[in-house]
């Protein structure tokens, strides 16, 4: 009994590697204001050159927010001083959630030869 | 005699024309010198339909993904927006996107190429015809 128990809680406490939280995310972007320069629904962004990110591949939008913080690594890295600064500080979690929300929205991504 | 008023030597007085001439159509030329970014030139998605190849072998297979440093879906790239797509690829020629594969691609590219490539992804849509070249 003791051993189903201990057992037990200790499953719980290790916190299942849950999908990523979209609500979470949906907050930081909006603490964060990604939207000022990716547009309010993240496919009509301010400039031609920043991408539309609505609907993007949830894991390659934690990628490329990740290849940001690391700019000087040699295989993955991204120089970008505006995506640089904003992705300094997020933790992964954060990044995941980002990643979870954006992917969830609808856009004009598609895959296509 | 005051120095600083004193005429300048006879060779001297007949360069100073000429010296203007010079720095006049140096002036004029200089502005041809500013390198054109792949976004300044005008791509044109028909001419990207045939600029595709290299892409299709991974953007245009549905999950396909990449390996390193963790497995990734490579992005999706149609319907993105042109410019990005050509800023994109310049950025990982001149280094500052690192990736490999993308690095090796995208010299090969020059700046209209990259501009035609990005017209075309970005004119796909789920009505646009798929790529009829092989």
């Amino acid at each position: 009994m003791k051993f189903i128990v201990i057992s037990l809680l200790f499953l719980a406490s290790m916190g299942v590697a849950s999908a990523a939280d979209i609500e979470s995310g949906k907050k930081l972007v909006a603490e964060r204001n990604c939207a000022a320069c990716h547009g309010p629904d993240f496919y009509t962004s301010i400039a031609p050159t920043y991408p539309r990110l609505a609907g993007q591949h949830e894991d390659y939008l934690y990628y490329a927010l990740r290849s940001y913080q690391v700019e000087t690594n040699a295989n993955f890295g991204r120089k970008n001083a505006i995506m640089g600064s904003q992705a300094k500080g997020l933790t992964e979690p954060q990044m995941r959630n980002i990643a979870a929300y954006l992917a969830s929205l609808p856009g004009p991504l598609l895959v296509k030869k | 005699m005051n120095k600083l008023s004193a005429a300048k030597p006879n060779s001297a007085n007949r360069l100073y024309p000429l010296v203007l001439l010079l720095g006049g159509v140096c002036f004029a030329f200089s502005s041809f010198s500013v390198r054109a970014q792949a976004q300044d030139l005008k791509g044109s998605a028909e001419a990207g339909k045939a600029k595709v190849w290299l892409c299709t072998g991974c953007h245009s297979i549905p999950d396909y993904r990449a390996d390193y440093p963790l497995v990734y879906h490579v992005p999706k790239i149609g319907g993105q927006n042109s410019a990005y797509i050509s800023s994109a690829l310049l950025a990982y020629k001149k280094g500052e996107r690192k990736h490999p594969t993308m690095r090796a691609i995208s010299t090969s590219l020059s700046d209209q190429d990259m501009a035609d490539i990005g017209e075309y992804y970005a004119a796909q849509s789920s009505s646009s015809p798929i790529n009829s070249m092989k």
